[in-house]
């Protein structure tokens, strides 16, 4: 069992406040990933679950036990960091010994498990080799070798493929992806990279500037954000958001009307009145060309072919800029002006400042299915 | 390696000229030093003239060996030279290492204070240090050569300067892999700092081998001279006549360890020259 839960957690340097009384319950065998924009503090609270960052404030527990003030060696974690950190003068099974004699293990103990890590993560030729005389690639299966060979009871990755190029890059992220059901183990995992973020987590805790936004499976947050920032944060390109005032309230949702034309948008209305501003979010895969006059009026700018997409960039009647993803036969051109359509059961709805309203049982059928 | 050096002057003749004009000029005197040991003293009483050691003898180093105190005066440069190394080396690395990592009251007062030692003089201190010896009653003892040249401050800079250099994400790596304090400087900073160790050293050890002035001032016993002060004190007020083969010998003779060091560790010695000069 290795559950981690976090109550109330904080951080200060000095004055400033990077980490702001976080909750967070991470259950066992759970791969949950924090991600957010750069300086949001995810590497701050995964250093302070390693015990490498002081906490200024509430409680981090293992398994039921308060380890704040656990030194990080005994608190049974063990982290990939981001530039791998193998100590450069020793071989690569040197590297993942010394953990292990550093708490007395027999050395045939030592060297099973080396050789267990090694096969599990096909480096056996690479053990009596220093870091220097391998590629980036290598290198982080022998910091992850590292890591298993320690049998930690929750494994901390610091955006750990950051390094490598993009190819390698997808290739890992499915080692990790084995990896996790292969160990059984707990992992928390900081990215950056919002695919890795959906295609890793279980659990994914979207943070901004020291606080959580939410914290939901890929789905969830896809497809129901509690915010603005979220809804921009997942999901690439980014969701649209276009400023509009409520024209009518139906019983299938809101009417808004846009400076480029209505959209009929299935959200509960919940204190929502005739003439309020709201916020509409649609994402660009949810866009199609309509009819002439239907739902906006998109301003083509520039056409982006990618064979099997086309990206389309255009401005609406107030400058706001919008994405379309339509499919690569799509006929639009440069210039010319064409009606976006969106069902309504596709558009999410916020407040003006951010917060989303629940979208309709209708909009949410079967999403979550899958 | 050999390649690699020569290249940068291969196009260019007038800097190739130049830099066998000023090796010859360094070289001369050496040869003529060497040549000088290498005839007997009643010969150079007539003439020291020419490069050629004829005619020839080994009589000058066979006397270093049987009759002088030469090579008492090596083992005692030897004894300083190596305490004051080893010791250095272990106090510049303990003391780099709390100053780059560790946090304590006043570091950074401490350190200013460590590099204000850079500034002062060894002449300013010598009276006083002298003084501070005979109250102890220490002269004469190899405790007393070795002791006040270990606090150098331009290896605590050193080591402080590569400490910090070293990425904190390997101490990191290696507290959770449950490595004391102590483990992490003697198994991942230690060995990472072999090249700034051997610089220092070596520096270390040439400037004890090559030190004169307070050997000369603390150690008053023959039997307690360094080589360097023992060679000045064969400089009798004949012995430029009378026995010059003999000087010269011991002067080859007493240079021969700091050659073998400069031979042995030559790279090691530009690397230290441009790690002091700040690239
Ligand atoms: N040692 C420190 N002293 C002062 N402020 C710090 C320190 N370490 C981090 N911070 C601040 O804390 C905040 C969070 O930093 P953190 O490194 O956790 O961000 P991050 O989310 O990991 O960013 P990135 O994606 O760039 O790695 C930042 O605003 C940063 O400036
Ligand atoms: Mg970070």
């Amino acid at each position: 069992m290795a559950s981690v839960r976090l109550r109330a957690v904080a951080k200060n340097y000095g004055a400033v406040r990077a980490i702001h009384e976080v909750n967070l319950d991470v259950e066992h065998r759970e791969f949950v990933v924090l991600v957010g924009p750069s300086g949001c503090g995810k590497s701050t609270l995964l250093r302070m679950i390693a015990g490498l960052e002081t906490i200024s404030g509430g409680e981090i527990t293992l398994d039921d036990q308060v380890i704040n003030d656990v030194p990080a060696g005994g608190r049974g974690v063990a982290m990939v960091f981001q530039n791998y950190a193998l100590y450069p003068h020793m071989t690569a099974a040197q590297n993942m010994a010394f953990g292990l004699e550093n708490i007395g293990m027999a050395r045939e103990e030592i060297n099973r498990r080396i050789a267990h890590a090694a096969s599990t993560l096909k480096i056996e030729e690479l053990l009596q080799r220093r870091p220097k005389a391998m590629s980036g690639g290598q290198r982080q299966r022998i910091a992850i070798g590292r890591a298993i060979v320690r049998d930690p009871k929750v494994f901390l990755f610091d955006e750990p493929l950051s390094n490598l190029d993009a190819a390698l890059r997808v290739q890992m992220r499915i080692e990790i992806a084995k990896l996790h059901q292969r160990l059984d183990a707990t992992m928390i995992y900081v990215t950056h990279d919002q695919v890795e973020a959906m295609t890793l987590a279980d659990k994914i805790v979207v943070l901004s500037a020291g606080r959580i936004e939410q914290v939901g499976t890929p789905l969830e947050l896809y497809h129901t954000p509690r915010n603005t920032f979220v809804a921009g944060f997942i999901g690439s390109p980014k969701m649209n958001i276009i400023d509009g005032k409520v024209a009518a309230i139906t019983p299938e949702g809101v009417d808004v009307e846009t400076p480029s034309g209505r959209l009929a948008i299935a959200a509960e209305p919940a204190g929502l009145a005739i003439g309020d501003s709201v916020r509409v979010g649609i994402r660009p895969e949810h866009m199609g060309v309509g009819k002439p006059g239907d739902g906006l009026a998109v301003v083509v700018e520039v056409v982006e072919r990618l064979g099997d997409e086309t990206m389309v960039y255009g401005t609406i009647g107030d400058g706001t800029s919008v994405v379309v993803k339509l499919d690569g036969t799509a006929r639009v051109r440069t210039g010319e002006t064409i009606p976006i359509s969106v069902a309504a059961t596709d558009g999410h709805l916020f407040t003006m400042d951010g917060e989303a309203l629940r979208r309709t049982p209708a909009a949410l059928e079967g999403l979550f299915d899958v | 390696m050999e390649k690699r050096a020569i290249r940068p002057f291969s196009g260019d003749t007038v800097t190739l000229v130049l830099m066998i004009a000023l090796a010859a000029m360094w070289i001369l005197p050496t040869i003529w030093v060497i040549s000088l040991s290498l005839r007997p003293n009643m010969d150079l009483m007539r003439s020291t003239a020419g490069l050629l050691p004829i005619p020839f003898t080994l009589q000058n180093y066979i006397d270093i060996v049987s009759v002088s105190m030469t090579p008492r005066w090596l083992l005692n440069s030897a004894i300083v030279a190596i305490g004051t190394t080893v010791i250095t080396l272990i106090v510049a690395s303990l003391a780099g290492y709390a100053f780059a990592r560790i946090a304590f009251p006043f570091k950074r007062t401490l350190f200013v204070f460590i590099l204000c030692g850079l500034m002062i003089p060894e002449q300013t201190i010598i009276i006083p240090l002298h003084a501070m010896i005979t109250d102890w009653g220490m002269h004469n003892t190899h405790a007393a050569l070795i002791a006040p040249r270990v606090a150098m401050p331009v290896g605590v800079f050193l080591m402080t300067q590569f400490f910090r250099a070293i990425p904190l994400e390997l101490e990191e790596a290696a507290r959770l892999d449950n490595a004391s304090r102590l483990t992490v400087f003697r198994r991942i900073m230690l060995p990472l700092s072999i090249p700034a160790l051997t610089t220092l050293g070596i520096y270390t050890f040439l400037q004890a081998w090559n030190d004169f002035f307070w050997p000369l001032v603390s150690a008053t016993n023959s039997n307690m001279y360094t080589v360097t002060v023992g060679l000045s004190s064969l400089q009798g007020n004949f012995a430029q006549t009378e026995g010059l083969g003999f000087i010269m010998a011991s002067a080859v003779f007493a240079s021969l360890p700091v050659v073998i060091v400069y031979v042995i560790f030559q790279k090691y010695i530009v690397r230290g020259i441009a790690m002091t000069t700040g690239k």
